[in-house]
């Protein structure tokens, strides 16, 4: 598990900083005649929507998760007519549901 | 696919998008904050209400900053009564003019033209009109 969790990490972080390491090796192969400086403001815009991009993939997958769960675990969804193995009582404690009870 | 796992890889794919958060962000505040060594310095000073500035070679001007395309410029920013902030808002140059303290900002204009340069922090009754002219002209050299 741990396996699979470090290499899915490892190759996102990969995959995101792939394109800069490459145009940073570009732009130092470059001859120019003149000093180039970096733009201030293309970076921070650059970096503005790079970090709205990574906001909206974390809402969208903690969104998707919450209304995956909501739907999956309704109670009118066909699949929970039998209890899964999570959801037996082996506690006599807890009680039971009774048939029209209140 | 077990019950763990989803919850695992559901955890490991939102830490990995919150470390490169992290990771790239601490790569562009270095790359930005990072002042080239060629920059030449003009100080900058705030005062009720007007900015002046000195370039290196000694010539001072009020209100109107002349500068040259294509070169790397560090601020220098004083101010000598209340706190100002001096701001470019053109060339994203947004530093904090404090009593007794001295700020440092740098840029490097691409474009020539005139840009505007303002007081970006509540200074007095004159706070309004604590503006100024930056002035970008060809490359002379």
């Amino acid at each position: 598990m741990k396996t699979i969790i470090v290499v899915s990490v490892v190759t996102l972080v990969v995959l995101a900083l792939f394109p800069q390491i490459h145009f940073a090796n570009a732009q130092l192969g470059q001859k120019t005649s003149e000093k180039q400086y970096i733009n201030l403001r293309a970076e921070v815009w650059n970096e503005f929507f790079r970090m709205t991009t990574a906001a909206f993939v974390v809402g969208a997958i903690v969104s998707g998760t919450m209304i995956w769960l909501v739907w999956r675990f309704r109670e009118s969804n066909p699949k929970n007519k039998t209890p899964t193995r999570w959801e037996k009582f082996d506690d006599p404690t807890t009680g039971t549901y009774e048939e029209g009870g209140h | 696919m077990g019950h763990d796992t989803a919850e695992w890889v559901f955890v490991g794919i939102v830490i990995a998008i919150l470390f490169y958060v992290g990771v790239d962000s601490w790569i562009v505040q270095k790359a930005v904050e990072e002042i080239p060594a060629d920059a030449e310095t003009i100080k900058v000073t705030g005062q009720q209400w007007f900015w002046s500035f000195e370039h290196p070679d000694g010539t001072k001007e009020k209100i109107t900053l002349h500068l040259q395309k294509g070169h790397a410029y560090k601020f220098e920013i004083y101010a000598k009564d209340v706190m100002h902030s001096f701001n470019i808002p053109d060339y994203v140059v947004f530093e904090d003019a404090v009593p007794g303290h001295v700020n440092h900002a740098w840029f490097s204009p691409e474009q020539t033209g005139e840009f505007p340069i303002q007081c970006r922090e509540y200074c007095g009754i004159g706070h309004y009109q604590m503006r100024g002219t930056l002035v970008v002209e060809e490359s002379k050299s």
